[in-house]
């Protein structure tokens, strides 16, 4: 990586290439914009230190550039709010997680569209989901990395960031599918 | 699962476990054939399969970088503060 060395302009230009999408991860993962501030800026000092080999940390090196800057940003998020990173999931049957997200169920599929609609919505229903499911959805929904960077980036295989990531999509479903629910409800008690 | 069937040589669980690589193009063409058959027979898999890939395509519209959400990018001022912060790193290095 030209930043090794203090090249402080490729240093610069690495900043400026990856600092607005992980902002955007960090402020997924985080609860205060403020806060996503400070994790982005000591994400870019831990990497700063790094390629100066002050700690003598892991270096760039052949893996992704990309999915290491959110590996940083990731640890240094949940470092803040004191949470071990990997901690086990609630564990639910996908077929438990298919019913919840109204596989097989009479619902309105106009009345989900219309959630889906509202990205205020959509964004609530993200926020309202466990750091491994939203963190995953982050990456490779939204920052669109690939199968193989999001992985890396979360420190998984391959194999397990698809079965997070297939898991946590459907948990966003629920999410919303419950969300158009109460939506309904709210109208049909309007209308009664 | 509750209801549901065998269509094509595929009961409606494993369309369920099959449908993130699916979506995201990363089965073989023999087993996404498969899949369309059994979605083409099957009206749950199909809304519920249809209904899956518009969730992840709000998702992006959302949340992505084309969201323009004011929360989500760095003030001008973030890349000066970074800078700062590094001088005084080397200061006291």
């Amino acid at each position: 990586m030209a930043a090794e060395g203090g090249d402080q302009e490729a240093f610069a230009q690495l900043v400026s290439r990856h600092q607005a999408p992980i902002f955007r991860f960090v402020r997924g993962l985080v609860r205060t914009r403020a806060e996503a501030e400070d994790v982005l800026q000591d994400t870019f000092l831990s990497v700063w230190r790094t390629v100066q080999g002050q700690t003598g940390g892991k270096k760039a090196g052949d893996s992704s550039v990309r999915a290491w800057l959110y590996t940083i940003a990731r640890h240094t998020a949940y470092r803040r709010g004191r949470r071990r990173v990997g901690q086990p999931e609630h564990f639910e049957a996908l077929d438990t997680l298919g019913a919840r997200a109204g596989w097989g169920t009479e619902q309105s599929p106009e009345a989900l569209l219309t959630v889906l609609q509202s990205k205020a919505l959509v964004r609530e229903a993200l926020a309202r989901l466990a750091d491994e499911d939203r963190e995953v959805l982050l990456l490779r929904d939204i920052e669109e990395l690939s199968g193989a960077e999001t992985a890396a980036a979360l420190e998984l295989s391959v194999p397990a960031m698809k079965s997070r990531l297939h898991r946590a999509r459907l948990k966003l479903f629920a999410e919303l599918r419950s969300t158009s629910s109460a939506h309904q409800q709210q109208e049909v008690g309007h209308e009664g | 699962m509750k209801g549901e069937r065998e269509v094509a040589g595929l009961r409606c669980s494993e369309v369920l476990e099959a449908l993130g690589d699916y979506l995201d193009g990363a089965l073989s063409a023999s087993r996404k054939a498969t899949i369309d058959a059994h979605l083409s027979g099957c009206d749950i898999c199909e809304r519920f399969g249809g209904e899956y890939a518009s969730v992840v395509q709000a998702l992006k519209a959302a949340a992505g970088p084309m969201a323009d959400a004011d929360d989500e990018h760095p003030d001008d001022e973030a890349f000066d503060r970074l800078a700062g912060r590094l001088r005084e790193t080397a200061e006291t290095s």
